[in-house]
């Protein structure tokens, strides 16, 4: 024998081998004693709880949360709605083609989808099929007592969506779906299951986890006939039945885990000057946005055309729902308050004369000549002033209440483009406002390199900013593109003395404010101007929007009137009622209100209203006059805050 | 002495050519009992899939045929050669679990795995059968001083590493194998029983401290862990619904219930093939992979569920034996620690389905759908007719293998 090597076996191995035999076989020795227990001495009991497969568990359907306006005022909750559903596995073969029709017939349903649907879930046939959803009264009761004609079939009651404004606020609320499949994958930790109806749009989407209820679970003991209820209160609240519909006494077995309702949401919406707004807005395609300009606390963002988001869950309203979603023109389903981007036109200028007063560009003394239009250097192309006879001398004070283009042209050249670009977005122009809305438009202020990359496979001229483009923008046109919405943030930030804030909707959303963007002496000056453009002539001479004028009130303003072709093409027309629809100018106006509490910021798109002086002022000025009307009859209105 | 100081034990390998006539020295018993519970498993997996997915069959199968080439890997390869590369394997494993925390993808909250292509890597799979050579690599250094505490305390140690990335996962159950894997192949090494002993007495008395965690468990309110050992909400969940079945239907308890309606309605004979209501309906969810034990109970009653578990019994008794017939050490140990990663997966998956242990997730070796554990169970089934095949070679410098002779310890002095 060789050495004894230390991969040698040592003395006694053997032994320890076969006592680790024995442990394995002692375990499975335990696991046949456990098969014999389950399987012959409890058969009884356990095959009679298979055979009839009496334990099954019952979701227990949440109902969403309630959303509440400012005031305490109910804009969406729920009712209870009835369901026709079909359980394939209860109806005998022979019979389901028999029931099929019965139901067609009964409930206007397609009799042959029904059957193509059965079909579907052959390998499960003990699913819920929804054969109709949200029936009549009428027919829920035909279906209850024809229940001897129709085995399987059955009524079930659930939480309903119900909108009690309508079409107020319709595009804000959003409305509910049912879930798709990149949505399930997307929610996989909340346990939704297929045929869910969750928030689609708006709000109903962006605050789904808030306003989602958790579903509850019960095992039930299930009869041959008769299925366990889960049924609504008045108010729309699930609660367990203790019968079920054939009357039997329900025994739920074990704890049932019961529905959560979801949480209230409570916004900072002014419902009713929502719904002025909105009845401003009729019959025109446009936006108002009103801010409180301190917090951006939104209090209203009335956008039309709309609709009633009701028209995705009541009954019968197939035809509303289809022609919304067909995407016809005017799109009813956009919100333009921050889904919609237009030229900023005139409104532009507040942003430029602050800008320019912080860079110390200008001074509130600098003067400048106005004589109706304006070259680089002197040469090239002519820019005209909106006024062809010319402003003559005038300081950023008075450019700013006449809107003189020429000045601007002028402080836009000196600004440059980069410092443009950094205060257009510093005061929330061309960027993302950052509301609690889905689907937000960032809009767009060209600078540089946007217009390299845009135009990188062009020569290389073509990629090149020019002066000419400079003088554009400085009267927001060109490229230039915002929201409504941002147009309001930006005076906000005016109003509030050099903040920009971050609207909202949510009362329990964070308040954000920027730094301070502006010096107090720059936005002094500007509000000089803003305020001159409001006051009414003479002494002082009326400026471009007297039309906002509340008297008694210390507003300021800015009219814009965005063009949409040049004003060359327009002059074939005699008057501005001949121009057609399509081409007349986007009216802009924003205003502020210093002197009262909250301090508004309010943004009025009217499209194609032609004149910001003429046609979007007055509904500003409507708009202001209605809240702190309204305000004085409501005593109790102070600003909402988080609890 | 063969080996010496720091000497490395993989640097004398050379192959030889393949010998036909050595394939006829492997073991014919064990492949046929692999094989006749790899024809079980099919069967169940077509009566499972019937109500699901006709494709988990058909993939079950590819995956008995994609086995084959592990099983062949083992075969051919001596056993030593990767006892002397265990270090190395052990390290890399180390550094695939800590490469798959980072970057890993998860599903359900659970395992987790590194996406290549179209395959998924779960490192902590085969960490099982590198903690079989690495522990195998350590006891046959450390010899007789195994007597010693502290290097008995050390095996801990290295074990500790792989189970605690493993718990990060969370992988619960490849985790707790590996405990049993270690205690096992300890005493087969040669340690103390007094000491084995000593470690199972502070195992036990863990449970108080089990008990101190769940004490004011309450399953409505998520909180989150206080002090780093304390379990997670979802992990108390498990032993809560394992101590009270009745509650969270939804859950896990939902499966205890349901599992053990299933097997105690099959009776003694069962309900038939293809003819079980429970799984049929999909009352019993997750009835392909770890709860297919509940299906052939319910379908083939007591007699079928214990005639599978005597077959697993002689599959295991089969793979002892070899350890059994060793006559060097690494054999021993290789085969004794491959039989008890067999054995706890057998017996820890059906005592779950049987309700004697709270759910998690343990695959049932050649039953369960699922490709990574399956080439895991062919591993083994290679590296226990490995070790038979070269039994009686360890004093020759030939050694038998179908493609002829792999040496890999040093030259004989």
């Amino acid at each position: 024998m060789s050495a004894k090597k230390e991969t040698d076996r040592y003395e006694g191995v053997e032994n320890r081998i076969q006592w680790v035999g024995i442990a394995i076989m002692a375990a499975m020795v335990l696991l046949g004693i456990q098969f014999w227990r389950l399987q012959v001495l409890s058969l009884h009991e356990f095959s009679r709880l298979a055979e009839s497969n009496r334990v099954w568990q019952k979701r227990l359907a949440s109902d969403r949360g309630i959303i509440y306006a400012r005031n305490g005022e109910v804009i969406a909750d729920n009712r209870a709605s009835t369901d026709v559903v079909i359980v394939p596995g209860e109806c005998p073969v022979e019979l389901l083609d028999a029931v099929c029709e019965r139901l067609e017939a009964w409930l206007g349903i397609d009799a042959a989808e029904l059957r193509s649907k059965i079909d579907a879930h052959r390998s499960a046939p003990f699913t819920q099929l929804t054969v109709k959803r949200d029936v009549t009264r009428a027919d829920c009761v035909r279906v209850e007592e024809n229940q001897y004609a129709l085995p399987g079939v059955t009524t079930v009651v659930h939480p309903q969506r119900r909108y009690l404004y309508g079409e107020t606020a319709g595009q804000l609320l959003g409305y509910l779906g049912e879930i798709n499949k990149a949505e399930l994958e997307q929610y996989a930790e909340h346990r939704y299951n297929m045929g869910d109806l969750i928030g689609k749009d708006g709000l109903e989407r962006y605050y789904e986890s808030i306003l989602r209820g958790k579903d509850g679970y019960m095992l039930v003991t299930k009869y041959a006939s008769g299925q366990p209820q889960l049924r609504t209160d008045r108010a729309g609240r699930p609660y367990i039945a203790r019968r079920d519909t054939r009357g039997h006494l329900l025994f739920p077995e074990g704890r049932p885990v019961l529905p959560q309702s979801g949480e209230p949401l409570h916004l900072t919406l002014d419902i009713a000057l929502q719904r002025h707004c909105e009845e401003l807005l009729r019959g025109e395609q446009g936006a108002i946005v009103v801010l409180d300009a301190d917090t951006g606390a939104a209090l209203a963002l009335a956008s039309a055309p709309s609709y009633d988001p009701g028209v995705f869950v009541n009954r019968g309203m197939n035809a509303e729902r289809l022609e919304l979603l067909s995407g016809k023109q005017p799109n009813r389903m956009s919100n333009r308050c921050h889904r919609e981007v237009y030229p900023p036109g005139s409104l532009f200028k507040i942003m430029l004369a602050a800008a320019a007063l912080e860079e110390l560009v200008v001074t509130s003394n600098t003067k400048q000549y106005c004589p109706g239009h304006f070259q680089i250097d002197g040469k090239g192309r002519r820019w005209h002033c909106w006024r062809r006879t010319g402003h003559g001398a005038m300081d950023v004070v008075e450019a700013l209440a006449y809107s003189c283009d020429v000045y601007f042209y002028n402080l836009g050249l000196k600004l440059g483009v980069d410092r443009i670009h950094f205060y257009a977005n510093l005061m929330g122009l061309g960027v993302p406002t950052d509301i609690d809305l889905p689907g937000e438009q960032a809009g767009l202020i060209p600078h540089r390199q946007w217009k390299e990359k845009l135009n990188a496979d062009k020569p290389v001229w073509e990629q090149r900013w020019y002066p000419g483009e400079t003088v554009n923008l400085s009267i927001g046109q060109g490229a230039a593109a915002t929201t409504p919405l941002q147009n309001a943030v930006m005076m906000a930030c005016i109003v509030n003395g050099g903040y920009r804030v971050r609207p909202f909707l949510w009362q329990g959303r964070e308040h954000l404010r920027s730094e301070k963007i502006f010096s107090d002496t720059t936005i002094e000056t500007v509000v000089k101007g803003l305020q001159l453009c409001v006051e009414k002539g003479p002494p002082a001479p009326t400026g471009t929007c007297h039309r906002a004028q509340i008297p008694g009130m210390t507003i300021i303003g800015k009219t814009g009137t965005a063009q949409v072709v040049s004003l060359s093409h327009l002059e074939q027309y005699d008057d501005a009622e001949g121009i057609p629809y399509h081409q007349r100018h986007q009216a802009w106006f924003v205003a502020g209100v210093l002197d009262r509490t909250p301090r508004l910021s309010v943004c009025v798109l009217i499209e194609h209203g032609h004149s910001g002086g003429e046609t979007a002022a007055p509904v500003a000025r409507d708009v202001i006059e209605y809240f702190y009307a309204t305000r004085a009859n409501v005593p109790n209105m102070v600003m909402a805050t988080k609890e | 002495m063969a080996y010496s100081g720091r000497q490395v034990q993989f640097q004398d390998i050379s192959v030889h050519l393949l010998n036909p006539r050595n394939l006829f020295r492997v073991d014919w018993w064990l492949p046929i009992i692999a094989l006749s519970l790899a024809v079980v498993g099919w069967f169940l997996m077509y009566s499972a899939a019937r109500s699901t997915n006709i494709t988990y069959f058909n993939r079950q199968i590819l995956f008995f045929f994609l086995g084959i080439a592990p099983l062949a890997l083992f075969v051919c390869v001596d056993y030593r050669f990767f006892v002397g590369i265990a270090p190395l394997l052990y390290t890399a494993a180390l550094a695939l679990l800590v490469v798959v925390i980072l970057f890993g993808t998860s599903a359900k909250g659970s395992e987790r795995w590194l996406s290549l292509g179209p395959f998924r890597l779960q490192p902590s799979e085969f960490t099982k059968l590198i903690t079989v050579f690495f522990l195998t690599w350590y006891f046959t250094k450390v010899g007789k001083r195994i007597k010693k505490l502290h290097w008995f305390l050390i095996t801990f140690g290295l074990v500790a590493i792989p189970i605690g990335l493993i718990l990060k996962q969370p992988n619960l159950g490849t985790a707790a194998c590996l405990g049993p894997l270690t205690m096992s192949m300890l005493y087969v090494a040669g340690c103390r029983k007094r000491h084995l002993a000593m470690i199972m007495i502070m195992g036990m008395t863990l449970l108080p401290m089990l008990w101190w965690q769940m004490r004011d468990f309450d399953p409505e309110t998520q909180t989150e862990p206080r002090v780093f050992f304390e379990l997670r909400h979802y992990q108390k969940m498990r032993i809560y619904t394992y101590l009270h079945p009745e509650y969270d239907p939804s859950g896990s308890g939902w499966h205890t219930l349901q599992s053990r309606i299933t097997i105690g309605s099959g009776g003694l004979s069962g309900k038939g093939y293809m003819q079980g209501t429970q799984t049929r309906l999909n009352y019993l969810p997750e009835h392909h992979t770890d709860f297919i034990y509940s299906l052939l109970a319910e379908e083939f009653g007591f007699v079928g569920a214990v005639a599978v578990i005597a077959l697993f019994l002689l599959l295991l008794l089969r793979g002892l034996s070899f350890a059994y017939d060793s006559v060097d050490m690494q054999g021993t140990l290789i085969a004794t620690g491959v039989t008890t990663i067999f054995a706890f997966h057998i017996f820890v998956n059906i005592a779950i389905t049987t309700g004697l242990l709270p759910v998690t997730g343990i695959p049932l070796p050649f039953l369960s759908y699922g490709g990574s554990f399956y080439m895991t169970t062919m591993a083994g089934i290679g590296i226990l007719l490995s070790v038979r095949l070269r039994k009686q070679t360890h004093t020759h410098t030939e050694m038998y293998s179908p493609i002829g002779h792999v040496a890999i310890y040093g030259k004989k002095k």
